[in-house]
């Protein structure tokens, strides 16, 4: 090999410090537009809270968050709204995260590889991008007058869970997914099942990516306003569904899921669309609550994550 | 000084020595089965239990096959070790002891690994995985301690089998740790979490993790791989102790190692097995010219 | 933790292997002194059982010989011994074969011992016998103090052994002068004298074999070759 005597371009010193600085240019340049279109979205949003807070300022009070809904705009109150969301997203909950882990443990561990399990998958993913509107056609005549639930929180409840149902599966996948081969490989290699592997293993590491993936669902549906306004949640509502807890045996009631309801984001768009301007008032605080509200459960998902983050470092 | 130290060892391993021979004698009288390896240059036979007698095991991943024919005996209570450059099969084969292929679709034994003495063919097609797993320990090459305290990790396999009592477990965890030379490092602080232990000590624990549910055959893949010298020779002078408990088989590709380790080691070249000898004669002066140049760096 | 070095290997059965070789040495070593001792007494004394004794345990030097060669080559592969562990295994296997050529030396003493008990005049013999004794006391310590130099890794008192060779030489050449002497003034004992004569030079030999196993000890304890140096 004949040595080189005439360095090509790229081992030219000269040259390459002068390709480093429009190298560093560019980097600086992606940064500066990703920092300004994150700072304009911030903006977007910081005004919009900032807009609705003021709009709704005159309304925040007690009796706002303790008044049921009335025709006077002064004394109209989110009380049934927050309480029949409440319980919608609790019925959601209880509903969505057994079916959603359940299924994502039989995908990841379970499922044999072949062309059905890809079918199943390919289904679920699509399931997240399907119109809210169509789950609550589905569950009118599914679990409304099918199923004869009526149109009641229980009805609601399960359309909520179904719409979130492929954000919870995908987070659990995701979650277990994490967890490393290793792990599995020691266990196994113990003698485990892989019912054991996953009881005493898998479940309990991927808590963490199950308990953010539950929250971003619910945090997601809890301002889902097509599907229960399909299935017939009233807008205005003077009582509260029964009461989950009692003061006589068994203590625990379930009639509450058979009652008619409505939810904060109907109470929203039933007073925007009043025409007494008064009522705008009235939706702006509601908005800003229910703003705070999705906020609230994404912080709450956030620290989630970091606790569990810090318990277990792969 | 130094004389009546140096006689104290020396007398030590004499008096393994007859121990052994008497071991041998009585395997002799009950019929287990035993190998004659050729000691050293002076022809010396030395009859050993069997603990394993590997016998025509192939392999297949799909319809590739990745163990050719292989007939090796696993010395009972002896270091084994397997030797040989990347892909010629070395952890494929170990992990044929304990099942782990099981866990991966479309895989094939073929032949027999028998277990001594119950006669039990590891491989065969009507035996457990879970129940070979159960007798079978397996420690890896980089240390994977459950993310769990240092007591639930040791505590694991023993909850499996169905131990409960707070006593038992308790004592069988201690047992364990030392028996990993872990106990007195970790006495303090058992509900600790165990990724708080630095390299060395995750992979002791990871053996006495094995180590606490009493296996007949402790399989390491590559252990020290991932270590530091002082924590590698930790780990290799646990496992010159561990041979008078359980009979180890051990996968690796650093052949200083396999020499300072290994009573018996075989030398493994594309999924076929070269040579198997005594560590002392591989090491010296090997029958066979590949062995020969992998050992001596002439594999190119 | 490199503050407090533990006591012995980390691998015990390295530290057993070392101290097992270390422990044959010095057998060979107590038999390889025991032989030169017998010989010469039984030159002396005229003792053909102690000449026997000395030819039959010659095989058990041998023996001794390739068996601690073959340990310490052991050792080297399968232990991978570095720094002073290694100098110790390489300076092992040089000491057994000095400590054998002692054995060949003192069997050739004690062949001429044979000889003597069985007719041989014994005229030269007596006319250096205080020199022989001297040699043979002289030679055996230096064997002694090299053993013991190994022993204890001590390079002081090898050195001391290397510094007394000279005296070895110095005894050497009077005895000789004697012998020349003697057979200038009577020519009849020629091939008893010539006998003798071998017999004064295996007993400098088994010296000079003393002062290489010193220099192997040096070499252990520091590292450095001192030998073939020029005398100081």
């Amino acid at each position: 090999m004949s040595a080189v005597d005439i360095a090509p371009a790229y081992r030219d010193n000269a040259k390459l410090r002068r390709g480093l600085s429009r190298r560093k240019l560019l980097d600086r340049v992606f940064v500066v537009v990703g920092m300004s279109v994150m700072l304009i979205c911030l903006a977007v949003l910081a005004v919009l809270f900032v807009d609705l807070v003021r709009d709704g300022s005159a309304r925040f009070s007690w009796n706002f968050f303790m008044n049921f809904a009335s025709r006077k705009a002064e004394i109209a109150g989110i009380l049934a709204a927050w309480v029949g969301t409440s319980l919608i997203m609790l019925v959601t909950a209880t509903c969505a995260v057994p079916v959603g882990v359940a299924a994502a443990i039989y995908l990841e561990e379970y499922a044999p590889k072949n062309w059905f399990t890809a079918i199943i998958e390919i289904n679920v993913t699509n399931l997240a991008g399907v119109p809210s509107i169509v789950y609550g056609l589905l569950a009118l005549g599914l679990f409304v007058y099918q199923f004869n639930l009526g149109q009641s929180i229980a009805a609601a409840g399960l359309t909520l869970a179904l719409l979130i149902l492929p954000i919870v599966i995908v987070a659990t996948r995701e979650a277990i997914r994490s967890v490393p081969k290793s792990i599995r490989e020691a266990a196994y290699g113990l003698g485990a099942t892989r019912w054991e592997v996953t009881k005493d293993h898998v479940l309990p590491y991927s808590t963490g990516g199950v308990l953010t993936g539950m929250i971003l669902g619910l945090s997601r549906a809890i301002g889902e306003t097509a599907p229960i306004i399909t299935i017939g949640a009233l807008s205005f509502i003077a009582f509260l569904p029964e009461s989950p807890v009692t003061s006589e045996f068994p203590f625990v009631s379930f009639k509450w899921l058979s009652d008619p309801f409505t939810a904060m984001p109907i109470q929203m768009f039933n007073w925007v669309s009043r025409p007494d301007q008064a009522f705008q008032a009235n939706a702006a605080a509601a908005g800003a609550i229910l703003l705070c509200m999705t906020l609230m459960m994404n912080g709450v998902a956030i620290w989630i994550r970091f606790r569990f983050r810090k318990k277990i470092n792969w | 000084m130094q004389t009546s130290e140096a006689s104290d060892k020396v007398s030590a391993r004499r008096s393994q020595e007859t121990s052994l021979q008497n071991d041998n004698k009585a395997a002799a009288a009950s019929g287990t089965p035993r190998i004659s390896i050729a000691v050293d240059d002076t022809r010396q036979v030395r009859a050993l239990n069997v603990k394993a007698a590997v016998d025509n095991l192939s392999f297949y991943y799909g319809q590739h096959r990745a163990l050719k024919n292989l007939t090796i005996p696993i010395a009972d209570k002896q270091v084994t070790a397997l030797i040989g450059p990347s892909g010629c099969g070395k952890s494929t084969f170990l992990r044929c002891f304990n099942r782990m292929h099981d866990l991966q679709p479309d895989t094939r034994y073929e032949g027999s690994i028998t277990l001594h003495p119950d006669n039990l063919n590891l491989v065969g097609p009507g035996v457990d995985p879970i129940e070979v797993r159960m007798r079978i320990g397996m420690v890896f090459q980089k240390p994977n301690p459950f993310p769990k305290s240092i007591f639930e990790n040791v505590a694991y396999g023993l909850r499996l089998r169905g131990v409960r009592n707070r006593a038992t477990l308790a004592e069988e965890v201690e047992k364990a740790l030392r028996g990993a030379a872990l106990w007195d490092e970790v006495k303090d602080r058992l509900p600790d979490s165990a990724l708080a232990l630095s390299g060395g000590q995750m992979q002791r624990l990871c053996i006495a993790r094995a180590l606490a549910t009493t296996p007949e055959i402790l399989l390491f893949d590559e252990p020290t791989s991932a270590l530091d010298p002082i924590a590698t020779a930790k780990i290799e002078e646990l496992i010159s102790t561990l041979r008078d408990q359980v009979t180890v088989l051990i996968v690796t590709h650093n052949m200083q190692q396999a020499a300072r380790v290994s009573d018996y080691t075989a030398f493994m070249y594309l999924g076929e097995l070269i040579e198997f000898d005594e560590a002392a004669k591989i090491f010296t002066n090997p029958s066979k010219k590949a062995t020969e140049d992998y050992i001596t760096g002439r594999y190119g | 933790m490199l503050t407090d070095p533990i006591e012995g290997h980390t691998a015990k059965a390295f530290d057993t292997a070392l101290a097992e070789l270390r422990l044959h040495v010095l057998a060979m070593g107590g038999l390889a002194i025991d032989q030169v001792a017998t010989a010469v007494r039984a030159l002396l004394d005229g003792d053909a059982t102690l000449a026997q004794l000395v030819q039959t345990r010659e095989s058990q030097l041998n023996k001794f010989e390739r068996d601690i060669d073959r340990e310490a080559f052991r050792l080297i592969a399968l232990h991978q011994p570095m720094a002073g562990d290694l100098r110790m295994a390489k300076a092992v296997t040089r000491i057994t074969i000095e400590l054998e050529r002692v054995g060949d030396e003192s069997k050739k003493i004690a062949r001429f011992a044979s000889r003597l008990a069985t007719g041989e005049p014994q005229g030269p013999v007596r006319a250096v016998a205080r020199y022989l004794r001297h040699m043979a006391e002289l030679t055996a310590s230096m064997l002694r103090e090299a053993v013991r130099a190994f022993d204890e890794a001590d390079p002081k008192l090898a050195h001391a052994v290397t510094n007394r060779d000279s005296e070895l030489d110095a005894e050497f050449a009077a005895a000789l002068r004697q012998l020349l002497t003697l057979a200038m003034e009577d020519q009849r004992f020629l091939g008893a004298t010539i006998d003798t004569v071998f017999a004064l030079k295996g007993l400098e030999r088994i010296g000079d074999h003393a002062k290489n196993i010193a220099e192997q000890v040096v070499f252990v304890a520091s590292g450095e070759d001192v030998r073939h140096r020029p005398k100081a």
